[in-house]
């Protein structure tokens, strides 16, 4: 009986387009978009090359900031043409190195690399602007054999190689988890409840704990391939680094899948119709998507709403899952994290045992 | 004959209102029982006790034996249950619903020769969305009959349906009460009631009004005689002529169309000698109707 139902649900879930496209499509599509713009072989942006001087310490600008790998280089030879490109936008910033630039046989030869930019770029502005400062300064101290008197003493909490990417990686992981299972379980069964499915089946022998744990392991047999999906496109497809254990992460997979399940159905006990739960749950994934810490960290917003976010059910959850992909360390080592989400799944229990009911009465 | 279902004083308040009113009825193996009234009488509520889908605010129900209130996972194996306007699962085909629900029971009838009953055995394979409404309601049925049940519950069956679909429904209900099953129904179509029911219960806010055998039931009229007649003219003599020996109506919309209701088989005679005077164009005598019964015991036509 259980069987069969598990089955039976597992088909309906990949038959259900919508559905199977919030679980798996919509994730990927953001692992793409950010593996694109922050996987492995991404630059900050591309710059147009005007080298018009043939000089050794030109074209050594030119191999250092090629090699550099900051940015995407390609040589332009007329310097309207490039301001033309940055205009359009399909070039970040043009780098022009005059002619006779590093002439030192010349009194009269140019000292300045000049970076046309757009000031709305600020990300490509800062970089290029500090790495041709950096390499002129070093230039100039070499040149007047100058020590330099103080310098910058650099030390890395984490020595592994880390990228903005790995830590949107993770983020996507608990919004692929979120929107599945809120969104799946909410509006499925006030759909179910809709079309009267949910009491037909109460007019069967069928237990109900029996159609809800079948609902609840269908969806996460979904949520273990979807979790799969993107870690595989994100580390073979873009780079991204896993230094945890894996069975690690599936373990708080399931653990936050259930907690959403869970927030799923308290919000399907509470909404009369399917149209309402999707409303609700839609309120509640949007901001927590935003808020909770996926694409950016807690500690950028204003104190007094990280402090609230920081209990939202989705933060915890992305804390763990960033501890062990990340640090390779134990989910446990910051309690709180897993005290606080394991008081969500306890209150969520509670209210959907209360109130979610097959039939009415 | 013994009785399958046996329901005493059922009681079903919300608040302050008596959706059930303490009504009490049995129901007979191998027959057709009708709960008949318009919408909100409480058909819906009473059979839905009895399926054990709400609870009883008072009054005891039995159901092949079994006790509703403590035996229900006893009743739920005997029983098939069709729900008023039910859909089914979107993403499953039909052969897929009934052998999923058909998992549910302990005892089970194949897919495949109940869809052959209703002629759905080519649709097998598509979704419940791909059929029409007439197929929909035939499906809905059958899959109340996975479990070979001893009772069938059928709410509303034919609502919604064109004349077609519905006849070919009655022909199905037929074909199953023939396997000797119990079929229970709640109707408000008065033709429907009659056709199918052997036994009916009148309900209206809460209460059974009457219960008895169809038949019966339509005896009980005032005027358990009708003529249907068309003249060209009908003079002021002629009218109180009539209007002596029955209750004359001019039939709703038609300006030469009349009805005259009679009390007795010697009214009838009397009465018909009176109309061949007339030298009608039409002229058909029939009996009373369910509906006329309804209209007497409730006070309103069921479309009101």
């Amino acid at each position: 009986m259980f069987k069969k139902l598990l089955l039976a649900d597992l088909k309906m879930i990949i038959r259900n387009r919508h559905s199977l496209f919030w679980a798996l499509f919509f994730p990927l599509i953001f692992t793409c978009i950010f593996g694109f713009f922050f996987g492995k072989n991404t630059t900050v942006g591309s710059v147009a090359l005007i080298n018009r001087s043939q000089t050794e310490l030109a074209n050594g600008f030119k191999t250092a900031l090629t090699d550099s790998e900051i940015f995407k280089i390609k040589e332009e030879t007329d310097e309207a043409t490039a301001k033309d490109e940055v205009t359009k936008g399909t070039t970040s910033a043009v780098v022009v190195i005059p002619e006779k630039f590093g002439d030192f046989t010349d009194p009269n030869a140019p000292k300045s690399i000049k970076i046309i930019y757009d000031p709305g770029n600020s990300q490509v502005n800062s970089a290029l602007i500090g790495f041709v400062d950096q390499f002129i300064t070093a230039t100039s101290f070499q040149m007047t054999q100058t020590q330099k008197i103080f310098t910058i003493e650099e030390e890395k909490i984490n020595t592994r190689d880390l990228t903005y990417f790995d830590f949107v990686m993770a983020g996507i992981l608990g919004l692929a988890l979120m929107n599945s299972s809120i969104i799946g379980i909410a509006v499925g069964m006030s759909k179910y409840r809709e079309d009267q499915i949910l009491k037909r089946i109460t007019t069967t022998p069928l237990p109900s704990w029996k159609f809800i744990v079948a609902e609840v392991v269908s969806r996460l047999c979904v949520n273990m391939f979807q979790i799969s999906i993107i870690l595989l496109i994100a580390v073979y497809g873009f780079g991204a680094h896993i230094y945890g254990n894996i069975f690690i992460i599936y373990c708080l997979a399931i653990l936050g899948a259930i907690l959403f399940q869970l927030i799923g159905f308290v919000i399907a006990s509470l909404s009369r119709t399917t149209d309402a739960a999707q409303g609700m749950a839609t309120a509640i994934t949007i901001p927590m998507m935003f808020l909770a810490g996926v694409f950016f960290p807690i500690d950028q917003l204003p104190k007094w709403l990280s402090m609230f976010v920081d209990y939202l059910p989705l933060a915890p959850l992305l804390r763990m899952i960033r501890a062990v992909t990340l640090d390779a360390a134990s989910p446990f080592d910051n309690p709180r994290n897993i005290i606080i989400v394991v008081s969500w799944i306890f209150v969520c229990l509670v209210i959907s045992t209360w109130k979610f009911r097959l039939s009415k009465e | 004959m013994s009785k399958v279902i046996e329901v005493k004083n059922l009681v079903k308040s919300y608040k302050k209102l008596n959706a059930v009113d303490g009504i009490s009825f049995y129901v007979n193996e191998g027959e057709v029982f009708g709960l008949l009234g318009e919408n909100g009488a409480g058909k819906t509520t009473t059979l839905e006790i009895i399926e054990g889908l709400r609870k009883a605010t008072q009054g005891e129900v039995k159901v092949l034996g079994h006790d509703v209130k403590h035996e229900l996972n006893d009743i739920k194996e005997q029983i098939g249950v069709q729900l008023q306007s039910t859909a089914y699962y979107h993403f499953l085909t039909l052969r897929e619903i009934l052998n999923l629900f058909a998992s549910f029971y302990k005892k089970s009838i194949d897919p495949e020769e109940l869809l052959h009953i209703v002629g759905l055995k080519h649709k097998a394979k598509v979704y419940v969305n791909a059929l029409s409404g007439g197929q929909r309601q035939r499906f809905s049925i059958i899959a109340s009959l996975v479990n070979d049940p001893k009772i069938v519950f059928l709410d509303e069956p034919t609502t919604g349906l064109d004349p077609i679909a519905r006849r070919r429904l009655w022909e199905l209900i037929t074909k199953i009460k023939s396997q000797g099953k119990t079929i229970v129904l709640t109707t408000h179509y008065m033709e429907e009631a009659e056709m199918l029911c052997d036994r009916i219960g009148i309900m209206d806010k809460g209460k059974l009004l009457a219960i008895d055998e169809t038949h019966k039931l339509i005896e009980r009229a005032k005027n358990p005689y009708t003529i249907n007649f068309l003249v060209k003219e009908l003079k002021e003599d002629g009218v109180a002529t009539l209007e002596k020996v029955g209750k004359l109506e001019k039939v709703l919309g038609k300006e030469k169309d009349y009805s005259l209701k009679l009390k007795s088989a010697d009214d009838l005679n009397k009465a018909l000698d009176c109309v061949q005077k007339l030298n009608p164009l039409s002229l058909t005598v029939g009996r009373a109707k369910l509906e006329d019964v309804f209209v007497e015991l409730t006070g309103k036509s069921i479309d009101e």
